[in-house]
Order: C-alpha cells, then structure tokens, then sequence
C-alpha cells in the first residue's frame, strides 16, 4: 500500500509541497529494504548446502572445543551455583541435558543457561577477531533446543547450520563498529553480540519465517549488554550463559507471534536500536546466502585457547615461556625467584587484564602479571595454574612484586595486532627477553587438529569416561553426515 | 581501579533501612503507587503480550509457585510470575511515570509479591512498604549519577537500566540479605541492565519492565546463594556507568538515627489517565482544552472543517508518529493522541483498539496535523508543553496550551480519582470482592500482617463466581 503511495506521489511531491505528515511516510525506508529484513531473510533462507566444506571442518572444530570446555566447566563453582539455582527456583524438567551431570536434564532455556555458564566459567573457551567468545553463546542453546524438539531430532547438517548461523550474525554485528575491533572497555562483546547469535541460531534451527527471525533479533536486543565492570569476577560466566539463554528465549517469543521493532539493527536518529551498544555503528545489510555470501568463518578463523584465561594471557605467558627455557639452561633446572631481579612485561593497555595481585581465581584469569609469572615459574600455564594453592604460592607472590608492565605506543589493544613481550633482569644482571606475536593456538597458528582433540580429551575427560570422550570426538566428527543429532546429544552427561 | 566506595555505600544502606525510618509521606505516596500499578496490571492481563508471555512462561515447572494477577487458576515459578505480572503492567503504557524519567513501580512490586508468596518468613505489609520503597530510593538514586536521565530517553529505556536496580534492591531487601550480598546482588543486576529504545512503540516493550522485576530478583537469589560481581559496580565507568554518556556517581547514606530522606517525599510521581506515553497526556489535554475553544465558538461546527492541526511539542523521535499502525505505536504517537481528542472528545482504554486505530475519520485527520518542536520546549516531563492550534477553512484559530496536566506530579490526581481509576481497571477482570478487598489491604498496608493476602484478591476473577462466594463465607 505504501509503496504504491510512492509511486503516485514521488514524482509531483516537490511541486504539491505536501503537509509534513505525508513526506514523513515516504522517508521511512520500504520495509524490505531495512537492514533488519535483510537478517531475517538470510536466517530463514540459508540452507546446509550453502555451508563450504573449510566452514564444516572449522565450526565441528569449535563444537567440539566449546563442549569439551563446558564439560570441565561443569566442574566449577560458578557452574555448581548456577545450577542449584535453576534446580532450586524451578523443578527438574525432563528435556535438556545438563552438561557433565547423568541424569540431570532442565528446561531448554535453564539448560542453556547453565551449560553457557559452564563453557564460560574458566575463561576457557574460543575466542574470534572482532573479539568475542562466539561458540558459548550459541552451541548450549541450538542443543537445549534440539533436545526440545519432539519427534524427530535435528539432522547433523541442521544442527551445523544453526550453529554457524549463529556464529555468523555475531561476526557480521561486530563489523558495524570500529569500537568492536578492540579489546572492549564498556560492554561486554558476548553479552552484545551472543544473545544475538543465539537468537540467530534458534530462529534458525525452528525453521521462523523470515518475519519471525527479524523479531526474534530484535526481541534479543532488549536482552542484550553487560558491563565489561563484571568481567574478572565470578559473574562473567554468567554473561554466555544469559546470552545463550535469552537469545533462545528470544526466539522462542518471536515463533509464538511476540513482535518488536523492525528497525532494530538499523541506525534510526533520536531512536537507538542495537546502535546503542556502541559510540560508532554503521550497519550492512547481509546479502542473500544465494548470492554468492561467504561465510567469515571462511575468511577468519577461531582461536582456540590452550589454558584456561584471557585470550591476551596467551601471549605473555609464550614469551616467559621461552624465558623459562632460557633460565632452565642457565641453570639447576628450575626457576628460582632468587635468580630474579626485575621482571618487565610490554603489553597493551587495557584495564582489565592489568592486575599486579589478583586475589581471586578469575582475576588471575585476567592478569598480565600473573600469566607471565606462573609461567616463567613453570614453563607453561595449565588448568591447575589457577588453584587456590596455585594462586598463593611464595614463589609466584614473590615474582609478582618484581613486576613492571610498559604499554608500547607500537603494542594496540586488539587481538589480531598486539604482541606480548617479557624482559627479565637476573640479580647478575642479565637480561633475557622473550617476545611473542602469534601465540599457538591463535587463528594465525592454529592448533593442529591432534591438538585440539588432546586438549578435549584432558577436558572432557575430568568428567566423562573415555569410551564417551572417544564417542563425541567421532560423533562431532562426523556431523555434517549424521542423519539425527540424537547420538550428540546423548552423550553430554 | 577507582573505588569511592559508593556500591558499598549502597549496600549497606539497603541492608540498613528498617520500617522506623518509613515516614507518613513516603508511605502514603508509595500505596497510591502499589494500588494504581495492580489496577493496570490487572487490566493488562487480558493484553495479547501478556498472553504470549504467558503461555511461553507455562513451560517451565518448578515446585515454588506465585500468583498471576487476574488469574484464577494459573500459577508460576516466582521468576517467571514476576516476568508475565511486570509486562501486564506496562502492557498498555498505563502505569505510574516518575522524574527523572522512568516507570519505577513495574519493576518492583511484581518481584516483590512474587517473591513474598514464596518465602517462609511470611512478610508483612510493614516489610513490603519497606522493601518497596527501597526499590523506588534506589531507581531515583541511580538516575540521578547523569545528566542524560533527566531528558526524555534516546538511547536505553530507563526501566531496563534502573528498573532492574530496583527490583534487585527490593528483593533483597525482602530477603534480609546482607550488606554484601546486596553489593553483590547490584553487581549482578547491573549485568542484565539495558535495552534500547526502539524497541518501545512495539509490542517487546512491555517486556522491558517485566525482565527488569524478574531479572532483578533473580540477581538478588543468586547473590544470597553466593554468586559475586564487581563491587565497584557503581562506582567505575566500565560499570554501571556504561548505559550513560555522562555520570558521576554519589554515595547513599542512612542516618543510624534521625529521619531518612526518601526521595519519593521530595519528588512525587505522576499517573496517568491514559493508556499511553506520558507526553501524550499535554498533548490530550491541550487538544481537548482547544476543542472546547472551538465548540464554543462556532455553532453546527464540524471537524471536516478543519484545515489543519499544528503541535508544538518537545523533540522526541520515539513519540513522533503520523501514521501509527499498532496499538503500541498509537500509545507513542503526539499525532494520533491529539486527533483522538479532537475526534473523540476523550482518550480512553478503548482508543487504542485496531477498529479505533483504522478508522477512516481518524485518518484524515491524521493526514492534517502537522508537528513542531519549539526551541523552548524541552524534552522533560519536568519542563514540556504542549500547545495544539487549530485551523479550520474559515481561516479561524483556537489554540490552547498544557503545561501540567491532571495527574502530572505538580498536580496529582486526587485519592477519589485514583481509586476510581483502579476500580474501573480491576473491575474489568475481577469480581467486587476482589476489587474492595484490594483497595482495603493496600488501604490497611501498615497494619497487614501476611502481604501474600493481596495475591489471593489478585486472583478473584470476576468469571470464577464461586470464589467470590467462598470467600463471603470467611
């Protein structure tokens, strides 16, 4: 009807000078050609076919390590409260499973939450360029979703496609800043952007019309968005494990009819949408997956972390590492802080990750100092880096007063350019240096697939016996063929 | 990392605050509050947002159950009874509206009756009086640690950054938590904080309220069972301080004797008398006023007649709609409102249905108002107009000006007019009893002994005859 309006009017408006009303009609853009609807198109339009075989391998690989993560995780205290939660304020409901946990199955969206919290909850799962944690916020809800389902269970294509869809709205959001390139200061990217790939993903895997999945976006938005204040502290697990809620949530309301507004992701005046997330925004629309779209998994690809900490952690702790080789030749064969004068780390700057004493397990997670200590003490930073034992160690508080951080002019808060370098001045008054720029296991160095299946069997192993561990690897391996995901989905708990 | 101290400062207050420091003011004001945010809760519990959220909320089981307003037979997990309860509130912009600006008791009370119906301590009317208010302080705190709250909103809807603070102060303040653990229960609401403004004007509105009370109390559970977050939440930008362009924190302190000074005593709040954005109400009354001008006037007169209708009005994109196409977008548009009042004489609950919407009359009408925003008309409740002047063919002019409409906070609506506007919203899903025996527990609050009575009347609907007259028997 409007269309037809312009039409008749377009041509004569600027003789007639119409009342404001009526210009105003014909400013609002044509309700298809919004960058919303173009979102809700794509999700309800991409099928497994438009998935490339690089797409496939890569997202099978941060499936597996998303869920090996969220099986240690469920280890966790975080995890632990999370769980009596939903248990205490809700009754068991017999539908999703709970990760790592026999028997224990919540409703779809608690499962979601808990199993986020538990992916989140060591700082151990990927990480993606624009920086955010993707696969938490969306692997916990496209399974408490297929576990929902009635009568027959997703196939494995339909499962990967949700799961990148997913993936691939997170990554297509944070193009439209400059200010989601960097190591974020005010919220944090998985609260913003996951709830939206959840969001995505579940439209996606309940098959909504492309009306539905625009509203199931924008119903997402209202849940989007926690301060970055929370990170380094026992709440920020609960940042994936919200997003991958809500966003189910979010489609769930959008496939029962909940409407909200279809300029959500296109930046209207006076009236924030997603915009509000961020101080720039200029938003794309995404072209039809017919039309020759490419995956950004194709063009980027996942970092996957080998301990459980902040993905800048890893740099420094490759550059004391390399130190510690140099001191272990040196010397008796261990560390001593006796043999250290001066400990002088170039980083970029970045509050959150600049912690001189962590006090608490998830500081440490978050701390320079603390990484590149415990890892010119031990060669290397593990999961058991960051026990309460671990945490107070003389040896380590003792290197940590020695600490000195530089932040470069040359060194930019952002995961695709900085680099980590450690500078150790010994009592003699040696200096050795250590320096890294791509540390093993970032998307320029990627882990080697014997790697990666080492690290899910030490993970997935805390709590899973080894004919499960062996059986997720094959069933995750093989599942862009399997024909129902039911065989993935069994074998969680 | 600056710490001022001022979360901490906040946790000990909510933890410090008792029913001494309650005073005959802030008692009075915050019962008109619980009553006129139950009457539109009611009334908005046969919306069709509340419904979805209804029937997708019916999903999940629990063993702890609470009420839902204006259903008799429908109970759910406390959470979720608090999520349904806080959208029918807000489900036809018709509840209460405060400066700064937001819709402070939506996301309060349902979390807190929720909550009341689920806790062995049983509290009283004493303790919801109390923790109520501590819910509306804190909201009007936090609004006040930037100058952006004190316009009408651009970039998050106030509710979901303050109301969530509130509920969560509210709950645990129900919950008798301690100071650190309300620290901790701020911390974590502040995580679920934030949503943007477009989605108001849709039918996802209402549900930033809703999330905001159960969100809110969900935080407040899981600090009492253990869970941390930042404790300078309040204090750093990085925190709280992320929903707003400019902000400056300051501490909340509770004399340990002496009176407190609630905000609510200095600041009351506005309801409304329409189901629609505050703004709408200058604009309503404005048009109204004009119109009598007109009728005056000219005789035989006929609204064909006129030529065109001008609005000087504050600046706000949200509100600026010519052509609404949904309720929701009727409720949020200077255009429609104004048209409906010169159209119909009055503004009601039933303005604002789809055969209303699409009348044809109205729409020529619409076609002919035309919109300015004068320099000197700033967007806030506390300092807009509105003026609507009407041209007709005959080249004449009436036009007419609102600085403060009826039920503003400069000019509130009388008792007699309050609970007139609750009776008639109650009424409209509960049966007599129901409705008196609400206006008389929040009438007796101070003296009720168990809150949780209010959900039994909130469930005496008027098709569930029977309960009426058990009830009669007692």
């Amino acid at each position: 009807m409007i269309s037809t309006l312009q039409k008749t009017i377009r041509p004569v408006w600027a003789v007639r000078g119409l009342h404001k009303s009526a210009v105003e009609v014909l400013k609002r853009p044509d309700p298809e050609d919004t960058v919303t609807a173009s979102y809700g198109r794509f999700i309800s339009e991409v099928k497994p076919q438009h998935l490339s075989s690089l797409v496939l391998h890569r997202s099978k690989r941060m499936v597996l390590d998303s869920i090996g993560v969220g099986l240690i995780g469920s280890t966790t205290d975080v995890f632990e409260l999370a769980l009596q939660h939903c248990q205490h304020m809700y009754a068991p409901d017999d539908i999703s499973s709970v990760y790592g946990r026999r028997g224990s199955r919540l409703s779809p969206t608690l499962a979601a939450f808990v199993n986020g919290v538990a992916t989140h909850s060591m700082d151990f799962d990927d990480t993606w360029h624009p920086a955010t944690h993707p696969s938490g916020a969306v692997l916990p809800a496209v399974l408490a979703l297929s576990d929902m389902m009635p009568n027959s269970k997703p196939s494995g294509p339909d499962f990967l496609l949700a799961f990148n869809v997913g993936i691939e709205i997170q990554g297509r959001l944070m193009r439209f800043s400059h200010e989601a390139h960097n190591i974020p200061k005010r919220f944090h990217p998985p609260s913003v952007v996951g709830t939206m790939g959840s969001a995505a993903a579940c439209a996606r895997l309940l098959s909504l019309d492309h009306s539905q999945c625009s509203h199931a976006l924008a119903i997402a938005a209202s849940l989007s968005g926690a301060p970055m204040a929370n990170a380094a502290t026992q709440s920020k697990p609960l940042h994936i494990g919200n997003a991958s809620r809500l966003g189910l949530e979010a489609a769930l309301l959008a496939s029962r009819g909940l409407e909200a507004s279809p300029l959500v992701l296109d930046a209207v005046a006076g009236v924030a949408g997603f915009d509000a997330f961020y101080e720039d925004y200029v938003p794309e629309p995404l072209e039809s997956p017919n039309d020759g779209h490419v995956f950004l998994l194709e063009e980027q690809d996942m970092g996957f972390k080998r301990f459980p900490a902040h993905l800048g952690m890893h740099w420094v702790a490759d550059a004391a590492a390399s130190v510690h080789k140099l001191l272990v030749g040196l010397g008796p064969g261990t560390v001593s802080p006796s043999q250290v004068q001066d400990i002088l780390l170039r980083v970029p700057k970045s509050k959150y990750i600049n912690r001189p004493f962590p006090e608490s397990e998830h500081e440490a997670r978050h701390s320079f100092q603390f990484n590149a200590c415990s890892a010119l003490l031990d060669g290397e930073v593990t999961v058991q880096s960051f026990t309460p034992a671990a945490l107070r160690r003389p040896d380590l508080l003792a290197l940590l007063s020695r600490v000195h951080v530089e932040h470069p002019h040359d060194n930019p808060a952002n995961f695709n350019s900085m680099y980590g370098e450690v500078q150790v001045t010994l009592v003699e008054g040696e200096i050795l240096k250590g320096r890294c720029d791509t540390f093993y296991g970032h998307w320029r160095n990627p882990l080697t697939n014997e790697s990666l299946r080492k690290k899910f069997r030490n993970n997935a192993g805390e709590v899973l016996r080894s004919e499960q561990v062996e059986g997720l690897i094959d069933v995750v391996g093989g599942l862009d063929t399997l024909g129902d995901c039911r065989d993935l989905l069994s074998q969680l708990q | 990392m600056l710490c001022k101290g001022i979360t901490e400062s906040f946790g000990a207050a909510i933890h410090a605050l008792n029913t001494t420091k309650l005073t005959d003011g802030v008692i009075s004001r915050s019962k008109r509050m619980m009553l006129d945010t139950l009457g539109v809760g009611l009334i908005g519990s046969r919306t069709a947002v509340f419904n979805k959220a209804l029937t997708y909320s019916q999903s999940f089981k629990s063993d702890e159950r609470s009420s839902v307003w204006g259903k008799s037979q429908i109970t759910l997990p406390p959470p979720y009874a608090a999520f349904v309860n806080g959208i029918a509130v807000h489900s036809m912009d018709f509840d209460d509206t405060w400066h700064p600006a937001t819709h402070p008791s939506g996301a309060v009370l349902p979390a807190l009756l929720a909550l009341a119906e689920m806790l062995p301590s049983r509290p009283s009317g004493l303790d919801l009086l109390l923790a109520f208010n501590v819910g509306i302080e804190v909201q009007g705190r936090l609004m006040r640690f930037s100058r952006e709250a004190f316009n009408i909103p651009e970039r998050f809807h106030p509710p979901s950054v303050v109301g969530v603070m509130g509920s969560a102060a509210a709950s645990a303040k129900l919950l008798a938590l301690s100071p650190a653990e309300c620290i901790h229960a701020l911390a974590i609401a502040a995580s679920s904080a934030g949503a943007p403004l477009a989605n108001a004007a849709t039918q996802t509105k209402p549900l930033h309220i809703g999330n905001a009370a159960r969100r809110g109390l969900e935080a407040a559970q899981l600090a009492q069972m253990g869970l941390e977050g930042n404790p300078a939440i309040l204090d750093i930008p990085s925190g709280f301080g992320v929903y707003y362009k400019d902000y400056s924190p300051s501490a909340m302190t509770v004399p340990a004797s002496g009176d407190f000074k609630w905000m609510l005593e200095d600041q009351d709040i506005a309801f409304k008398r329409i189901p629609a954005h505050l703004g709408m109400h200058w604009v309503v009354d404005a048009a109204l006023a004009a119109r009598a001008k007109l009728e005056n006037t000219a005789r035989n007169f006929d609204l064909r007649q006129i030529r065109r209708v001008t609005l000087r009005v504050p600046p706000s994109k949200y509100v600026d709609c010519p052509l609404p196409s949904t309720e929701h977008q009727a409720r949020h548009s200077f255009q429609f409102n104004a048209s409906s009042a010169l159209l119909d004489n009055k503004v009601t609950v039933s303005s604002f249905s789809e055969a209303q919407i699409n009348r044809p009359a109205l729409k020529e009408l619409l076609s002919k108002v035309k919109v300015e925003t004068p320099k000197d008309n700033q967007p806030s409740f506390d300092k807009m107009y509105c003026e609507v002047e009407i041209e007709t063919d005959q080249g004449q002019s009436y036009a007419a000006r609102c600085d403060t409409f009826y039920g503003h906070w400069r000019k509130p609506l009388s008792q007699e007019d309050l609970v007139d506007k609750f009776s008639v919203n109650a009424s409209s899903v509960l049966c007599s009893e129901g409705v008196e025996g609400l206006i008389d527990v929040i009438g007796n609050m101070e003296r009720v002994r168990e809150c949780s009575i209010l959900g039994s009347y909130l469930r005496l609907t008027s098709s569930q005859q029977e309960q009426c007259y058990s009830l009669r028997r007692l």
